[in-house]
Parts: structure tokens; sequence; C-alpha cells
């Protein structure tokens, strides 16, 4: 009966209190149940992006004296299994063309056999550059080699048997020539470290012709694989999906008995997407946990603002008789409303904003997960919800008197955790832990190719949560030292606001320095999260354009043909259509270092920066200003991949004897460089060993100045606009690609982990967060002591004097607030990109500042507190006798 | 009734009435009271519980507006200018500010109106040494009784000089021995200030202490000018 009448009393006369602190657990829950529904559309995303890019999913391999056919037939009927094909693959001794008189030769290389119907049945694995796409088909590198184009004809080596001329009826790309020519069934580390540089199509029958006889001679030489695809209804997990396709592969070696290995790309694609899903995982444990957090810390300071009035009330039970029991329960019972009520309004506003943010009405993208994010996100508000309405009230039952409870400042002594330092040992706790867990590169998930279960170094979470932490309590210590020692000190600084009060406004300020210190500190930390989680966010933003610029190579790229001769000069083409600023030729060739066949390209350094640009991080020896400088005053200048530096103990200054093809006489001739560099990565650049040299000095050295690619600077202007212009210019010659597209289709874990959703969630709640921080906690404070102020006011002070105590507090609170924050801010994000540097690919060299946004939650922080403050004067301009009575 | 009108006339009320609320739910606090506070009159507003005294006195105060009548100052000056200066309050409940000690507490209403720091400290001191409170000084009102928070109360009244003294049910919350000290405090800083002393109370012996008595009932004045029995300085 208690309980009912104490609680129609709160929801009468405390519903401001009642519905501050619901507010608080509501954001709570809605941060984490969004994130929920982030995890849970991501990982569905994941699971279909990864199985849509891979050409065939599996590539079973035949066994030497195996029937191909059998194989064929096993593959067929395996469960899952929507399409198998046999394909073919013959080594041959080298290929040779005669185009103009000039006879071209490589060495050994691969005859892939392809049966009728697989480009249909396949279509990622093949892209056309040139010609039919049927029939006779050369890779694009080998094109290039041999200089050949559709209509050539090349010549076939085979080991023991005469070769063979066929005409050439087109050029393709081999997207993924990596998985196509992998050797199966061996390990990561034997396989090859890149496709072959040979590669000819030809169609299965008459592949079959020309390589049948071989195969009786030669068997070793000549092997079948079936490529099959299989169905991709999968979990959404990619942790599940995987161990599905691989459960299904290795089913099928097993019924193979021996006749077939299996190649398993679904699998492997689906491994990588496994680490994906935890990155997903981890940055909702880095960026949504301590949003969880500081909404707990929110609803606990909303608590504690009515926490003065609560053990009054307990107070005035306890003399009219209520046992601590009965004090327990009222407080357990004003929690459960609120967590409640806060739990349901933050799941409504969880589903409202998955639908915005994420395409999503539910909090999963299966039901037990759905049910699993709702309760769990419940469950967690009502547990701040107790563990800051219904804990304090059962600690002030137990331990307060009633003539304490009635003592709302007390002297303010120093915090047991404060005496022994315990904010500093965090914080070199926490700067030890990410050292020590910095040493190892911060891979934080291992996924194991092949192997089923994945892991997560959670262990590097600690840094920045110690760190964090630690902050919070440092800067609450320099608050508390600021508003005790430093009065004198406030009220120099206050005197603008406060005039003669200052001195007294300052000696009130230092006997409320925890309250205010716990203010500020909220302050702080909604500001550091704020910032860090912009930061973040930004700079990942900003990876992910570097990712597609670097792929993409600028705005627009157009790559000629191959076989293309197009010099310098047709940038002049290209720079009168409209929207474009710049045009940069860079040159594509392959030379020959050693026994490797390697990109090379030819760049003009004093202008590549006017149409692309080079980061500090794409090079090692020098920043990106100090190599271009190199290469333009030392023209013979070559910048090589670490990998090639380390092969070769190359020095600065070292002559690298590279093999490049002569335009005149098409024979491949040496010429000597120096190595200057290295290059990790380059525009258009593969990501494997490549060179860059002085565009003159490959011109001049042979004989050819033939362009790869024009580079395109749009200059703001929209480059997929710019593109279709560009496109309709040049047409069927060359291939146009611009930024935004390669944006949408590069495939690597920066992307596939799209945080678009949840920094929009995770920035609005920072936001919302800050207002609340700021001006609903102070406001609090101030309704509070509204008496004081009715007081002060009774006592004759004006507007301006009342305004006096108001802003002091404010300003103090804000000021000190943002600038902690801004510090703790700038740390945790270098911490938070050092440590998630597995999201970033490349690496960045800098952080992004988003300083428009950081700039609107200064000014939410700023127009909250004026809100609040002015409030508060506001009310204190009612007749001072009916504020009196009111309380 | 008293209908006065000379210089002495600290507060003049004419035909005042205060209702709360509207409508069927209106209540009439008081209604058609004129009357006259004079310089150096010690006054007792006595009568039982909602009957309209300290309506009364925020009323005199100018802590409030009246809903019908005036309310003037004549020998005060504007409603604007009375707090801080020449009008000080003691309220019925805890009137001290929590964050701030005795001595602050008190020097507050100085530094509102305009006192340097200096002056408002010595100001503070001179009325805690007067009132015998130093002892308690730098304490902070949660460390006082409700005697000595009351005391207090009067010591900020003292410092201020005020020449009106409003006293709402000062003794309300306390026991007999507490109230005689309060009292007193309050009879002695207004002679020592020339300052008329108007105390709203219930209390029958504290009404005895001053020289002149209002009894209120239902929102009126029923009677007025009365002198106490035993105080020979009443006067009407």
């Amino acid at each position: 009966m208690l309980s009912l009448t104490w609680l129609r009393g709160l929801a009468a006369r405390r519903r401001g209190r009642l519905a501050a602190a619901a507010c608080g657990v509501a954001i709570a829950v809605a941060l984490l149940a969004s994130i929920g529904a982030f995890l849970s559309a991501s990982k569905a995303t994941m699971t279909a992006r990864a199985a849509a890019d891979v050409a065939v999913d599996w590539q079973v391999q035949t066994q030497t004296g195996a029937d191909a056919g059998a194989v064929l037939d096993a593959v067929e009927h395996a469960p899952g299994v929507t399409i198998a094909a046999p394909v073919g693959f013959a080594a041959t001794t080298g290929l040779q063309t005669t185009v103009n008189g000039s006879t071209q030769s490589t060495g050994p290389g691969v005859v892939v056999g392809l049966p009728p119907g697989y480009r249909s049945a396949f279509p990622g694995e093949l892209r056309d550059l040139a010609g039919s796409g049927t029939g006779v088909l050369l890779a694009q590198q080998t094109a290039a080699n041999l200089h050949a184009a559709p209509g050539d004809t090349v010549t076939v080596g085979r080991a023991g048997l005469d070769p063979v001329a066929l005409r050439v009826d087109g050029v393709v790309d081999l997207p993924q020539a990596d998985s196509l020519f992998q050797t199966v069934g061996a390990p990561v580390g034997a396989q090859p470290q890149a496709p072959p540089d040979n590669v000819l199509l030809v169609p299965g029958d008459q592949w079959h012709q020309l390589f049948d006889p071989l195969a009786q001679t030669r068997p070793e030489l000549v092997h079948t694989q079936i490529h099959a695809r299989l169905t991709h209804h999968l979990p959404t997990d990619p942790s599940a999906a995987y161990a599905e396709v691989s459960g299904r592969a290795r089913n099928l070696e097993v019924r193979l008995a021996g006749t077939g290995l299996v190649g398993d790309n679904l699998a492997a694609t689906l491994g990588a997407a496994r680490s994906d899903a935890l990155y997903a995982q981890i940055l909702f444990l880095f960026l949504g946990l301590p949003g969880a957090v500081l909404a707990g810390l929110l609803t606990a300071a909303v608590a504690g603002a009515g926490a003065e009035r609560r053990r009054k009330e307990q107070a005035l039970l306890r003399a009219r008789g209520a046992t601590n029991r009965q004090l327990v329960r009222l407080g357990m019972i004003e929690a459960a409303a609120v967590g409640i009520a806060g739990a349901a309004a933050g799941l409504g506003l969880a589903l409202a904003l998955g639908r915005a943010a994420f395409g999503t009405f539910g909090f999963g993208a299966t039901p037990v997960a759905a049910i699993g994010w709702a309760a769990g996100s419940a469950a967690a508000g009502l547990v701040i919800a107790a563990a800051t309405i219904a804990i304090p009230a059962w600690r002030d039952a137990r331990r307060v008197t009633v003539a304490a409870g009635r003592r709302p400042i007390g002297r303010a002594g120093t915090p047991r955790w404060a005496r022994y330092g315990l904010d500093l040992v965090l914080l070199g706790a926490g700067g030890l832990v990410f050292w020590l867990t910095g040493r190892g590169g911060y891979k934080l998930v291992l996924a194991p190719e092949g192997v089923p279960t994945i892991s997560v170094s959670y262990w590097a979470f600690a840094g920045p949560a110690l760190l964090w932490t630690g902050a919070g309590l440092f800067v609450w210590r320099i608050a508390d030292l600021v508003l005790g020692r430093g009065r004198p000190l406030i009220g120099r600084l206050i005197r603008p606001v406060s005039g003669r009060l200052s001195g007294t406004v300052a000696a009130s300020m230092s006997r409320q320095r925890r309250l205010l210190a716990r203010a500020l500190v909220l302050v702080a930390l909604t500001v550091a999260f704020a910032a860090s989680t912009a930061v973040f966010d930004a700079t990942y933003q900003q990876q992910a354009q570097v990712d597609a610029r670097l792929t993409n190579g600028a705005d627009v790229t157009v790559t000629e043909s191959p076989g293309s001769t197009i010099g310098a000069a047709g940038a002049t083409e290209l720079s009168h259509i409209p929207g474009v600023k710049s045009v940069e030729p860079i040159q594509h060739r392959f030379a020959y270092v050693g026994a490797d066949l390697q990109d090379l390209y030819g760049v003009r350094p004093g202008t590549i920066t006017d149409a692309t640009k080079l980061q500090d991080a794409y090079f090692q020896g020098g920043t990106a200003r100090q190599l271009m400088a190199t290469l333009a005053s030392a023209p013979d200048s070559v910048l090589v991949s670490a990998e090639t530096a380390k092969d070769f103990r190359l020095n600065p200054g070292d002559q690298v004897m590279l093999r490049l093809q002569d335009g005149r006489t098409k024979q491949l001739t040496n010429v000597a460089f120096h190595y200057a560099g290295i290059a990790k990565e380059f525009p258009t650049a593969p990501h494997d060993s490549f060179l860059i040299a002085n565009a003159d000095s490959v011109t001049k050295m042979t004989g050819s100045d033939a362009v790869g690619a024009f580079l395109i600077d749009t200059g703001g202007n929209s480059p997929a606009a710019v593109a279709g212009r560009v496109r309709a210019a040049v047409g069927a010659q060359a291939q146009v690609t611009d930024l935004t597209t390669s944006r949408r289709v590069v495939g690597s874990s920066l992307t596939a982990v799209d945080l678009a959703g949840l920094t929009r969630v995770e920035l609005g709640f920072a936001l919302v967060l800050a207002a609340a921080s700021t001006g609903l906690v102070l406001a609090l404070g101030l309704a509070e002591r509204r008496r004081s102020f009715a007081i002060i006011s009774a006592l004759g002070a004006k507007a301006r004097q009342l305004g006096g105590f108001v802003w002091a507090e404010a300003l103090f609170v804000t000021i000190g607030g943002l600038a902690a924050g801004a510090g703790g801010g700038w740390a945790l994000s270098h911490m938070l990109v050092k440590v998630l540097t597995g999201v970033f690919d490349p690496p960045p060299a800098s952080l992004a500042i988003p300083w428009s946004y950081l700039a609107i939650v200064g000014a939410v922080a700023v127009a909250a507190v004026s809100a609040a403050a002015g409030g508060a004067i506001r009310a204190t301009q009612r007749p001072v006798v009916a504020v009196v009575r009111d309380l | 009734m008293t209908r006065a009108v000379g210089p002495d006339v600290l507060v003049r009320c004419d035909g005042v009435a205060r209702t709360f609320g509207a409508g069927l739910g209106a209540v009439v606090a008081l209604h058609d009271i004129s009357c006259a506070i004079h310089a150096g009159q010690h006054l007792a507003i006595t009568g039982p519980s909602g009957s309209g005294k300290s309506t009364l006195l925020h009323l005199l105060a100018g802590l409030d507006e009246p809903t019908a009548g005036v309310v003037t100052w004549p020998a005060l000056g504007a409603k604007g200018d009375l707090r801080p200066g020449p009008v000080g309050v003691v309220f019925q409940g805890p009137s001290l500010l929590p964050p701030l000690d005795v001595t602050e507490n008190v020097a507050l209403a100085l530094l509102l109106g305009g006192a340097s720091e200096a002056d408002a400290d010595a100001a503070a001191a001179a009325a805690l040494t007067r009132l015998h409170l130093s002892a308690l000084a730098t304490k902070l009102p949660e460390e006082l009784s409700g005697g000595q928070a009351q005391r207090v109360a009067v010591a900020r009244v003292l410092a201020g000089r005020p020449r009106l003294i409003l006293a709402d049910e000062p003794t309300g919350q306390l026991d007999h021995a507490a109230a005689a000290v309060i009292v007193d405090a309050l009879v002695e800083t207004a002679s020592h200030l020339g300052a008329a002393l108007v105390v709203t109370t219930h209390d029958p012996l504290v009404a005895a202490r001053l020289t002149t008595r209002w009894t209120m009932a239902d929102g009126a004045l029923v009677e007025a000018d009365l002198p106490i029995e035993g105080n020979p300085s009443c006067s009407a």
C-alpha cells in the first residue's frame, strides 16, 4: 500500500525527475539496441557481399588417374551445388607471336580450356578488354608481353609435341587470377606468389584436341578442375556461413575418396568476412559501449541531482517510523518505474533509428538475434536504473542517519580512490597495456585460413578502457583541486560574470565542488566520446576515399587498351572535356626484375600530384614529395616494392637492372636504374610488387611514350558525371572508371564493415548525450537549488546578480568540460585509430578532423547550457514567495 | 483600523486583498486589509494558522503582489529599492544558503546591495559579534542547530541595517527557550537600529515581547493597535 502511494506521489509530484532519469535509460537502451541492429544488418550484408564477390565457389581438382567424369558427377550431386563445369589446365612451354615482322616469345605459361557456357555460368572470372569474348583469348598481361592484339596469331608450345598456331579472338582480364591459378589443396604458405604471367584461354573442345595427346605423354602437365557454383542461401552470420560451406566441401572430399581436392574459394572469402564481422563486433565494443556507459553515467547524474531530496524524504520517512526495508523497497519501485519506462522508450527509439539508418525493422537478422538484442538492451537499461537509483537508495537507507540525511553539502573530503591515486594508476596501466599490445601490431582479429575458429584479442580493449576511466577520474581530481585550492583563482576568473559577488560565488562553487566536478567530468567524457567517434569516422571515410583513389588512380581514370600507342599528348584532347580540371598521363609497362615480371609505372614527378594525391604512407625512405623530387632530379631513379628491396638486398643508390620491351624493336632490353626508395602503394598499381620510374626516362630508354592510363582531376565536379562525358568522347578504345563507382566496388575489410549507418547513429547519440550532459544535468542541478535561488532573490538580488551564480557554474562546467573533453578526445582518437588499425586500408598517415561536426557538438553544448541557465534565471523571476511555497 | 498618513509611515496597505488560484478552487488569503506600519513600532501579528499572517507579511515586504488594493512604502521608497536596503526579512524555515558559511551568508545581503567585500565582511563580523555568534563564523548552515540558524538570519538582517524588520514565524520550528533567544535578538536588533519590527506568530509568549498586537482571522484584521499588557512603550 505504501509502495503504491509512493509511486502515485512520484508520478504526480516528481514527473520531471523521473522522466529525465528515464531519458538517460532510454538513450542507453536505444544506443545498444541500435548497435545490435547495425551488427545484425552489417553481418548479413557481409555474407551476401562476400558470396557475391566469388567468381567460382569451388575449384575441385581431379587427382592424377582419376576419372574426371566421375568427379564431375559427384560435384554436380553434392548438396548446394547449382552449376558444375569441367575446366582444363595445361602447361605450355611458351607462347610466340610475330607482329609486323617482329617476333615475341614468352616463357612457360598455362593454357586453360573453358567448356561451352562457362562465361555465363561464372561471369566474374573473365572481363573482356578487346576483340570477341569467345574463342581464343589472351590474358591482358600476356597480350602486352607478346604485343598481340585480336586477329594476330599465337603459337603455343607443347612439351614434346609440335607447337600449334591459334588465331587470337580477344583480350581479357582475369580479375580473380590468384584463385583461378591456385594450387588446390596446398596450404597458404605454399601457394604461388603470383598467377602465371602467360595465360591463353581456349574453348574446351579445342583444348582437348591440343592437350589430350600431351596428357598421354606428360600427364603431370595436364589436369582438370571442376568449377562449381553453390546456392548462396547461406546463414546471415559470416561465421555460420563459413562453417556451413566448408562443411559441405569436406563432405564432398570424403565422398570423392581421394579422387579430387576441393579449392573452397567461397569458404576462403567467407573466412575473411568472419574477420570483418568480428571487426564490426569490435567497433561495437569500442564505439558503442562507451556511449552506453555515458548514458548510464548521465542517468546516474540525473538521479544524483535528486539524491539530496531523496535523502531528505528518506529522513522524513524514517523519522516517521519507516524501516530500512521499506525505504529500499521504495527505491526499487522508483528504479523499476524509471527502468521499464526508459527501456520501452529506448526500444521504440531504436526501432525507428534502425529503420532510418540501417533499413531494418528489427534488432537482429534472425528472430533469436532480435530477441537477444532487445532483451539484452532492455536488461542493460534496468541494470542502469537499479545501479543509479535503487542502489544509492539502499546505501543511504543503510548508512545515512536522519541528521546526516538533512545535510546537503558536507565538508568535501578527498575520496579514497583519489587518496590512493587510482586515476594515475589507471592512466599508467592504460598506457602500459596500449604499449604492450601495440608491440604486436594490433592484430585484434585472428582468423587463420581454413581454421573454423577465430579469435579476438580482447586484451587490446583494456588500453582505451583504462585510459577512458583513468582520464575521467583524473579530470575529476583536477576540477576538485581547482575548485578547492584554486578558489581565489576561480574568484578572479568569474569576476566578469559575478562582479562583486565573485568571492561569494567562488565560495559556493568550492563547497559544491563534488557536484560541479561530476558535471564537468560528464561533459568531458561526452565530448571525448563525440570527438573520438567523429574523428574515427572521418578518418575511416578518408581512408575509404584513399583506398578507392588508390584503386582507381584519380577522380576519373582512362585506361588504354593493351597495345595502345597513344602518347602523353593524348592528355590535351581529354583536358578539353567539360569538368576536367587537369589530366596526367601515367605509363604502364611490364619489366623483369631478375626472373620476376613486375608492373612498371612511368610518372611525371613534377605534375603527378595535379591529378591524384600521394600520401607519405605510400612510401618508405622519404616523403612523397622528397621521393618525387628524387625521381625528377635523378631520372634514372626507381622506386621498388619492399619485397623487392628485401629480396635483392638493395641500398639507396644501388643499380637495379630492369628488362624492358623496346618500343621500336619490340625486344626486351636491359635498362639500368638506381634504387631510390620503396613504394608500398601507388594509384592504379596492384597490391603486390611494382616499380615507379620517371616517365621521361622510360620514354628515352624504350623509345616509346605510350601511356597506360590518364588520371583526371575533376576539380570538385562529380566524377561519375565527368566519367560519362569522357566515356562518350573516347568510345570503346579505352576503359573509363570513376572514383565514386570504385568506392562502391572496392572489396576490402574496410568497405565490408559499412560504418555509415553506425556512425550516423553514434554521432547522433553523441549530440544527444552532449546536450543532455550539459543542459539537462545543469538544469536539474539548478532546479534542485531553486530554494537557494529563491532565498537570494528574497534578499534582494537582481536578475544580473542571480545570473552571476548560475553563469559562473555553467561556464566552469562547460568550458572545463569542453577543454578536458577535447584533450581526452584527441588522445582517445589516436588510440582508437592505432588499436583499430586493422579496419583501415591503407593505414592513415594522419587523422581526419571533422571540424564542422565538432563545432556542432560545441554549439549544442553551449546552447544546452544557455537554455538551462536561462531557464533557471527565468524561474527566479516568479514571485519569490510562490517559489518558496512550492518547495 | 489605522488610517495614519505621515512621515513616520513605513508601509501602508489600502484595501489590499490576495487570492491564490482562480475559479472554484480559488483561495482568498486576505481581503480588504487597510493598515500602516510606523517607524519604531514593534508589532506582533497573531492569529491561527491559515489566517493570512504570512501572506500579509510577504505583501508588506514586497515579496508578493496583492490581487486587489495597493501597498506603498511612503518612507522607504519604491518597491524595487526595499531589499537589500530598508527592509530586512527573517523567514520561517531555513533561509541560509547551504554552500556558504555563516559569515558569507551574513555578508551576502550587503554584497547584493553593492558593498565591497571588505565592508561586507566587516559588517558581517560586527553583526555576528553583537549577537554573540562569532564562534559560528566559519560553520556551514548544516552544522548549525535550528535556533543558531535563525540567529544567524537575524544577524544577516542586522548587518543590513534596515528600517523595517519583518519576521515570518521566526520561532515556529523552535522550542520555547530557543524562541526566546530569537525574539530577544530581534527586539535588540530593532532597538539597536531604531527600526520597526513586525513579527507574525501564533505563540502568545512571543507576541507578549512586542508592544503592539494585531490579530487576524480568516484573512482579515479583526483587532488592531492593541497595546500588549505589561509593555509600557505601546503606541497606536
